[in-house]
């Protein structure tokens, strides 16, 4: 069976900034003609890269889902929320389809893509063939659904910054809430590290 | 110029034909877009820019929300919620929000019109290539939409012990997300780059 022509066995490179088709050739440092991104055959160190931001990611998942991100003074009582907590408080308040949306953005998104990208880094340290497609459209729905997880930071910023001392109650931002948007970043960045065509190499023969 | 495109997602090599007129077309092995059809004139481009760059005003010129509590009333603007953030000591929080809803958008958007002005009336605008690619990589940073949505979860949560007025800023914003997803469906990099190398030859 022959294999298929990629850029890496016609000697060509793709510039990931303009998309340019590049002749490539053996220097140290390769600009694009065009954009004068730098060049590189694969993203380099990706899978070292990736792997640490992802790890970092995971760790900082804990103190996230147990800290609070927001602490409510009232005249009455002193409320600690963790990110679940506020999803609680939602529901009970009779809105469910926001506390669905944020579960979804703020719990269920972010774990997915720490599970997700685990599996595709294994599988691309592997060079697994197996299942290429579908490991290459997950790891297109991670890069899509990223961002969305940043919508509990935006919520608490409004929150923090309307309820203050002046009104009836104040509202406080946990460490949650910062290690919380840090999972978020460096996720974000543990996506972009990671080179998809890492999944399409072909498998090492030894 | 090699007459071959490269998928950017798997390296596989498709030979290169003449751009679609409808449709994208996508890569033979992973599915991946690979060329996105010609989009609509620059001028199109030009014209949403500045709507954007308009409203992105009116947002950050007016109160987003404002709220009604006993006697006394607090309003917030988009700039006034990073700085909440900043003003608690949470420092580089505050910072990912403005930098996600105030410069990213603001960058965007001005560095779009920089480029494609001179390119309309057929000049090249200065440093325009970095200028392009610094536009394509900020806009990954641009999360008005997710705001939007962050807002009105801010609402909800609110509106449960306080009367809360949606400001005019608000809608301009939810305008200015709708003004950013069209120009990002006009501008992509492909076409800028159609655009700029046109005018270089």
């Amino acid at each position: 069976m022959s294999l298929p022509a990629t850029g890496r066995s016609l000697g060509l490179l793709v510039c990931l900034d303009c998309r340019l088709t590049v002749r490539g050739v053996k220097l140290p440092r390769l600009q694009c003609p065009r954009c004068h991104a730098r060049l590189h055959e694969r993203k380099p160190h990706s899978l070292a890269i990736t792997t640490v931001l992802l790890i970092s990611a995971a760790v900082l998942y804990v103190p996230a889902n147990l800290l609070p991100v927001m602490d409510t003074r009232t005249f009455f009582d002193d409320e600690n929320d963790t990110i679940m907590s506020g999803v609680l408080v939602l529901l009970q308040s009779g809105s469910w389809p926001i506390a669905l949306l944020v579960f979804i953005a703020s719990i269920v998104v972010p774990l997915l893509k720490i599970l997700a990208l685990g599996v595709l880094l294994y599988s691309a340290w592997r060079r697994s063939p197996r299942g290429r497609l579908q490991r290459s459209q997950l790891y297109r729905m991670v890069e899509f659904i990223g961002r969305w997880s940043m919508l509990d930071i935006y919520a608490i910023s409004l929150l923090a910054t309307l309820v203050q001392v002046q009104t009836f109650a104040s509202i406080i931002v946990g460490w949650g809430a910062w290690a919380f948007g840090a999972v978020v970043v460096l996720t974000l960045f543990a996506a972009r590290t990671f080179d998809e065509r890492l999944l399409w190499d072909a498998p090492r023969h030894d | 110029m090699p007459p071959v495109i490269l998928c950017p997602a798997c390296d596989l090599a498709h030979r290169r034909t003449a751009t679609p007129s409808s449709g994208r077309t996508r890569c033979a092995r992973c599915r991946a877009p690979l060329q996105r059809p010609e989009s609509a004139a620059i001028e199109t481009a030009i014209a949403l820019g500045l709507c954007a760059l308009v409203l992105f005003w009116l947002g950050n010129a007016y109160p987003l929300v404002a709220m009604h509590v006993g006697g006394s009333s607090r309003a917030t603007t988009l700039m006034g919620a990073a700085r909440g953030l900043y003003d608690q000591n949470y420092k580089a929080l505050g910072a990912l929000v403005f930098l996600t809803t105030v410069i990213a958008p603001l960058l965007q958007v001005t560095a779009l019109l920089y480029v494609l002005i001179p390119l309309w009336r057929k000049r090249t605008a200065f440093g325009q290539n970095a200028v392009i690619r610094l536009l394509t990589r900020v806009r990954l940073w641009s999360f008005m939409e997710v705001f939007m949505l962050g807002a009105l979860v801010a609402l909800v949560r609110l509106s449960k012990f306080a009367h809360v007025v949606p400001g005019i800023a608000l809608w301009c914003c939810g305008l200015l997300m709708l003004c950013l997803s069209a120009l990002a469906s006009v501008t992509s990099p492909e076409q800028l780059w159609r655009w700029a190398v046109g005018s270089q030859e």
